[in-house]
């Protein structure tokens, strides 16, 4: 029966003809994003490089400038102090979310009465308006008014100067980053820690492990892809971190909460120097891609 | 080394009972096989051993020393879980040195007992590997060799083998109790798979509903169950047990023929009863009662029956070869010595009483 040998030959040959007809019109479907992608971040970066390499104030024309936006940055102190002051902002916006983040999921992993209460109350913070809530930080913050330093000072400690002292107002920018900011990482870990497998620990227990050493040698190690997602998220929005800065301190006193993001708002929004501010900006961003790539890399080494 | 004494003991879940009292006495060196259906509270027992589970009642005791209130680390004893439990983030070499490790040992005492371990075990060309680069056999292996490494009073085995498949299953199965012949380390090994417990134990705990149903080595529970639950349980194909009542010297099978009565039957007559007879003690028998064939599986080294006799499903398992198809008549006899009786009220034993 020649018809039998030969139909599924032919249903095999017009299926793999749809295949191929399916792959030349693929590009059409994928032709919105494309269209968002290219307008929205391909179109806007082409054009921050752009400028970054002309001599551009608001008002005036433009002129090309070369690296001269780039080579005046290594001349600048305000520039450089910004960077080092982000540096030091970020670092310390990990650094602590991450300990507490870490320590409460822990916590909040173990059985304890009323625990999704404490735990609702306690990712609350990341669900505020970050300008919202700096402002009333900021109400906290008032050395006479504030209640913070009311209460520095009914405990029988010293009032502190918080945000109005060029000592003491980074540490305290962080810990409103840290305040608001530690809920996500305990949310990442503690997902992380419910899906560790539980029989390890009973084997470690029977090996001899106490407490700390189930911490240290398994919970850990099995928990750091999850710490490290949570480091990545933290580094990058602590690096660009603006609205709760730019409403508490406003880069100040005098420069000295500063961060690279705020330096570069003033460049282009006060000095109106659009030029300068997008070559900080291409500056910022390499930043940030570094940080990020080192973080990704420990990463991809671990796992 | 060291024995380990149950007494009494129980355990509740909330207000649930999982396990009524039980008191089993494993001997020094002595391999154990705790063996029941799921839910029988074996792997709750080991646990409670390991002291990974609390003791509601009674006394737990390895060697001399009751340890119902140690903690599991100061217990001296090693567990090797279903699972494997292994470390997933350290090399087959720091899975087992873990112990080691914590306890703090010289390096030399390290490289030494994990050294044999490997040996034994023949492990020693994977030492840098991780669990996810093993297979299930190998896993398996590496979580013997961490138990062997600390050098335990007891080794407690949870289900090791239902994660591998049967021809590896066998073969651990050898390994395993080869190994103990090597150590002679007090064990205490839990499974659902008679076959198991069959081949391994020195003595077989067969559990039901949180009950010890029967102690002894695994031919004392195939030749003398001491009730119809060790009868079905132990032995595969399962026993065939057939309802009546003894009369006049023969067992009256419900569906009306008569079957010979062991030796040494003590009861009154006219008493309703079980009949228990192992599928490989009925022979084919030119004297026996007919039975229509339904069907046959030959295996090879035997010839597996199922055939009615007188409207009861019977299984029979012949070492001759069988030429019989499905609708055939074939003549079949209990052998009357084999045959175990059953009080088809209490479950237990009638006859041969020890």
């Amino acid at each position: 029966m020649p018809d039998g040998i030969d139909a599924p030959r032919e249903t095999a040959t017009r299926r793999k003809l749809s295949r191929r007809n399916y792959a030349r019109s693929y590009w059409l479907f994928i032709l919105p994003a494309g269209v968002v992608v290219a307008a929205v971040i391909l179109f806007p970066w082409a054009f921050t490089l752009f400028m970054s390499l002309q001599d551009m104030h608001v008002g005036s024309a433009m002129s090309f400038a070369g690296l001269a936006n780039y080579r005046r940055m290594l001349d600048d102190d305000r520039f450089l102090w910004a960077i080092l002051r982000t540096l030091y902002f970020t670092s310390l916006s990990v650094f602590f979310p991450t300990i507490i983040g870490v320590a409460a999921a822990v916590c909040f992993n173990k059985h304890f009465p009323l625990r999704s209460l404490a735990r609702t109350i306690f990712i609350l913070p990341m669900m505020a308006t970050p300008v919202a809530v700096a402002l009333v930080w900021t109400m906290m913050f008032h050395p006479q008014l504030g209640v913070l330093n009311y209460l520095l000072t009914s405990a029988g400690l010293p009032p502190s100067t918080w945000v109005y002292d060029s000592a003491t107002v980074i540490p305290t920018l962080v810990m409103v980053e840290t305040w608001q900011w530690t809920p996500l990482v305990m949310l990442i870990v503690l997902g992380g820690l419910a899906s560790l497998p539980a029989d390890p620990y009973e084997a470690a227990q029977l090996d001899g492990a106490n407490g700390w050493q189930c911490f240290r040698h398994i919970t850990l190690p099995l928990v750091w892809p999850f710490i490290l997602v949570a480091l990545v998220l933290r580094a990058v929005d602590a690096l660009k971190a603006f609205d709760t800065i730019f409403v508490i301190s406003g880069g100040g006193p005098g420069t000295s909460s500063e961060t690279l993001n705020l330096y570069l708002y003033q460049q282009a929004f006060a000095y109106y120097d659009i030029g300068f501010a997008s070559a900080i900006v291409v500056v910022f961003f390499a930043l940030i891609m570094l940080v990020t790539l080192l973080l990704m890399r420990r990463r991809s080494a671990t796992s | 080394m060291a024995s380990v004494s149950l007494k009494q003991v129980r355990k509740t879940f909330g207000s649930t009972e999982v396990l009524h009292g039980v008191s089993v006495e494993i001997g020094d060196g002595e391999f154990v096989i705790l063996v029941g259906p799921s839910g029988c509270g074996k792997s709750t027992l080991l646990r409670m051993i390991a002291g990974l589970e609390n003791v509601t009642h009674g006394e737990i005791a390895i060697g001399a020393r009751v340890v119902n209130d140690v903690a599991p680390k100061e217990r001296d004893i090693a567990m090797v879980f279903q699972n494997y439990a292994l470390y997933p983030h350290m090399t087959v070499r720091d899975n087992m040195a873990f112990s080691l490790a914590l306890a703090k040992a010289p390096d030399t005492v390290v490289e030494a007992r994990v050294g044999r371990a490997a040996q034994i075990l023949g492990l020693a060309q994977l030492l840098h590997r991780y669990p996810r680069q093993l297979s299930g056999g190998q896993r398996q292996r590496v979580a013997m060799g961490r138990a062997i490494v600390r050098d335990p009073q007891v080794f407690l085995f949870d289900e090791p083998l239902s994660n591998l498949d049967a021809k590896l299953r066998v073969q651990m199965r050898a390994e395993i109790k080869q190994l103990h012949q090597r150590l002679r380390t007090t064990t205490v090994y839990v499974t659902h798979d008679q076959i198991e417990a069959m081949t391994m134990a020195d003595r077989i705990v067969v559990m039901n509903a949180g009950h010890v149903e029967q102690v002894g080595t695994p031919l004392e529970l195939y030749d003398r169950p001491a009730n119809l639950f060790v009868a079905g349980f132990i032995g595969s194909p399962a026993m065939n047990l057939l309802e009546g009542q003894i009369d006049g010297g023969v067992f009256r099978a419900r569906s009306g023929m008569d079957l010979p009565l062991p030796a040494a039957t003590e009861c009154q007559e006219a008493q309703t009863a079980i009949y228990g007879i192992r599928p490989e003690h009925i022979q084919l028998r030119d004297d026996g009662l007919p039975a229509t064939v339904y069907v046959v599986e030959p295996t090879g080294s035997e010839t597996q029956v199922i055939a009615h006799w007188a409207g009861t499903p019977v299984v029979c398992a012949f070492r001759e070869r069988v030429t019989a198809r499905p609708g055939d008549t074939i003549r079949i006899a209990p052998e009357p010595r084999l045959a175990h009786l059953f009080d088809n009220v209490t479950g237990l034993r009638i006859n041969g009483l020890q």
